[in-house]
């Protein structure tokens, strides 16, 4: 991911922009997500009431966050569990890695977690002579690929089957068709060993039920039941602001999460994790440890970026966004992509991170329309660029431009003036009555679209013409 | 290392920060949930056969098999020809106080090996179970709830109930009677209320899953796979004479 990010933004675009595959999975994929999100939600006319008492459970729990964390903390302790506090992602990690070397863990099966993407667990448990497997098939295709999923719940929509079947031969000394069937069955038989092998299970969490102590995994593959049955230990890591209160609340959220994501009324699985096995089971982790993982996250509970503490993760704004369906995820050069990821990447790395990002949307408003829990993310976005404004984190040229159109607006004489050197200075660059190419730092906005020109009359101006008597 | 008090210490600072800024209206919840779900159970006994007829429509939307006998004599039949159809010599099964009716004992004539789950859990049944579980094709359960909504058989696990019955095989059937039946996801809400009142002394089981038809993944190419990880079959088996709750 370092690697990426050395490019700036508008080359990583480009580079995407010219991929041809890409451009055709990304057309394919968030075409058939918006239309499955849409059929869901028409034939559930109870929807947006739902959606309505999601966001106000979202907000009522942060208005009481440190009662629900420190009751999600006693339940899951009353159970067997065990509970650990995260500030950052080192500190994450190294709660992991520490639990590896005690328990003398060789090998972890995960199930899909943003969390763990988020502190690049993977890299640490590698380099600490653990070896992680990720077993969402498409997370096992990029984790092969040595990737980052692309996509918050399509990780590997950016690969074709071509390059999976030659990933998995490689991979696996194997000479496999490109039948995504054929790569299933072998990604089963693979991983199943994985499973019945593995001395710990990774996942993050969907949600966690403090009332109860009950961690909610929502996934479709059953690799999520996998690891949180098979493996002797199990250790979900969370952002903290997955709790929340109650199993009624629970089923508001479930009866929305998949619809939002993928159609489906719910997902193939969902898993309640009530503690470690119980006595008399046959099945199930002897340990089980919770990370309750800060990273950026509750400075926001008062913050600028608070609505994004909202968030299902379920994918939908990446779907409709014009920005994401024309570059994908990786472009964007963080773990979490689209317009949420913009404002979840300054939650997490700070603003000065996003200085380029801030700016990747056209503010039209779908990704709060389709937002299970209306996250009003265009607001969020003109705020954090108007930060980067005034942090003068913004690029002098940026700068310079919203001052002088600020100050034209705000004075009427100025507007006039402005409008009327407008008019004579563009003359030699209009074509056709366009602006196609302009000289200076304005050339980077006609190098790909042209900018109207100053009207000939402007309304005032006609305004009054049509006042005369 | 931070600490629950310096984690929390830092959350209250952020939100005193906030105090007054935000409506916080909590969300409702039954005051007393044993009750609301006495009246739930009490509501299904009449509306059953309603709730059985969406849960049918919804199951075979997921690619779910749905099968219906009057009662468990015929249920052995079923199962043999389900096994048979799967080439499954070996299955594995819930108890038989879990389920209601003795798996063993039904499809032994049929000249299937049944692997019952062990009664005790020490390491050598443990890993005894986890071994069969890994080699049967066929995997037999009860269920807790069959929720018609959405298609959904939920199960809970515990002394006699493996987790792995209803995930290791390439098949899965649940066998469930007029009194699992449940219409809604609020309904499933309510009766989880109810389940964890009084800190959940009733549960004895670590897990509890909701399954919406055959684990499925569209990972390549958004190409629809059945089986990826978990079953690649779930069949649903309503008895129409089976009492009581499993």
């Amino acid at each position: 991911m370092s690697e990426l990010l050395r490019t700036p933004f508008p080359e990583r675009a480009g580079a995407a922009l010219k991929d041809a595959f890409l451009q055709q999975a990304l057309t394919i994929a968030t075409t058939k997500f918006i239309d499955m999100r849409r059929a869901a939600f028409e034939g559930f006319p109870q929807g947006d009431a739902l959606r309505d008492r999601a966001r106000g459970i979202k907000e009522a729990t942060l208005q009481r966050l440190d009662h629900y964390l420190g009751q999600l903390a006693d339940n899951v302790e009353r159970l067997g569990g065990h509970v650990h506090w995260a500030g950052g992602a080192e500190e994450a990690r190294e709660i992991v890695l520490r639990l590896c070397r005690d328990r003398g863990v060789k090998m972890a099966v995960k199930s899909k977690s943003m969390a763990t993407e988020e502190i690049d667990l993977n890299e640490a448990l590698e380099a600490a002579g653990v070896t992680p497997i990720e077993t969402d098939l498409g997370e096992y295709i990029i984790q092969l690929a040595h990737e980052k999923p692309s996509h918050i719940i399509a990780p590997a929509i950016h690969k074709t089957k071509g390059q999976v079947a030659e990933l998995f031969s490689r991979a696996l000394d194997g000479n496999f068709a490109a039948d995504p069937e054929v790569l299933t069955a072998v990604a089963r038989k693979v991983l199943r060993q994985k499973f019945l092998q593995a001395d710990m299970g990774i996942t993050g969490a969907n949600f966690a039920v403090a009332d109860t102590g009950t961690l909610v995994l929502v996934t479709n593959e059953g690799n999520g039941r996998m690891v949180t049955s098979l493996p002797r230990i199990h250790v979900a890591v969370m952002g903290m602001e997955k709790v929340i209160p109650s199993m009624t609340d629970l089923m508001v959220f479930l009866a929305i999460l998949a619809r939002s994501a993928t159609g489906q009324k719910l997902s193939s699985y969902t898993t309640l994790v009530r503690g470690p096995r119980r006595l008399g089971e046959l099945e199930g982790p002897e340990e089980l440890h919770l990370i309750l993982m800060d990273n950026g996250r509750v400075r926001q509970v008062a913050g600028p970026l608070r609505e994004a503490l909202y968030c299902l993760r379920c994918g939908a704004c990446l779907n409709v966004c014009p920005v994401y369906r024309q570059i994908g995820g990786h472009a964007y050069g963080y773990t979490y992509p689209g317009p949420i990821g913009i404002l979840l990447t300054a939650m997490l790395k700070g603003d000065r991170s996003v200085k380029e990002l801030a700016h990747a949307s056209s503010l039209c408003g779908a990704c709060k329309d389709v937002c299970p829990v209306r996250i009003d993310i265009p607001r969020m976005l003109v705020e954090l660029r108007e930060g980067l404004d005034r942090g003068r984190i913004a690029p002098w040229s940026e700068r310079m431009v919203f001052r002088a159109a600020r100050r034209g607006m705000q004075s009427p004489a100025l507007f006039r003036l402005g409008a009327r050197l407008g008019r004579v200075l563009q003359r030699p660059f209009l074509r056709a009555g366009r602006l196609r190419r302009l000289p200076f730092f304005f050339g980077k906005w006609t190098a790909t679209r042209d900018l109207p020109p100053v009207a000939a009359r402007t309304f005032s101006e006609r305004w009054r013409e049509l006042e005369k008597p | 290392m931070t600490t629950r008090a310096e984690f929390l210490g830092r959350v209250r600072a952020e939100m005193a920060k906030t105090d007054g800024l935000f409506p916080a209206a909590p969300s409702p919840r039954p005051g007393n949930p044993r009750e609301a779900a006495e009246t739930v159970r009490r509501q299904l006994a009449e509306r059953w056969p309603q709730a059985l007829d969406r849960f049918r429509v919804e199951f075979e939307r997921v690619a779910g098999v749905f099968h219906r006998v009057p009662s468990l004599v015929e249920l052995p039949a079923l199962l043999a020809r389900v096994a048979a159809e799967k080439g499954a010599r070996e299955v594995v099964g819930w108890e038989a106080r879990a389920m209601g009716w003795n798996l063993s004992a039904a499809l032994t004539p049929y000249g299937l090996t049944v692997h019952p789950a062990p009664a005790g859990d020490g390491d050598e049944d443990r890993r005894r179970h986890r071994e069969d579980a890994a080699r049967a094709p066929l995997g037999v359960t009860g269920v807790d709830w069959a929720l018609a909504e959405t298609g959904t058989l939920i199960l809970a696990s515990g002394p006699g109930r493996p987790r792995s019955t209803s995930l290791l095989p390439d098949t899965h059937v649940a066998v469930f009677g007029p009194a699992h039946l449940v219409e809604s996801l609020e309904q499933v809400g309510l009766l989880l209320e109810a389940l964890h009142a009084d800190g959940g002394e009733a549960i004895r089981g670590g897990m509890i899953n909701f399954i919406t038809g055959p684990s499925r993944t569209a990972d390549i190419e958004l190409t629809l796979t059945r089986g990826v990880h978990g079953p690649k079959e779930v069949h649903a088996v309503f008895v129409d004479a089976l009492d009581g709750p499993a």
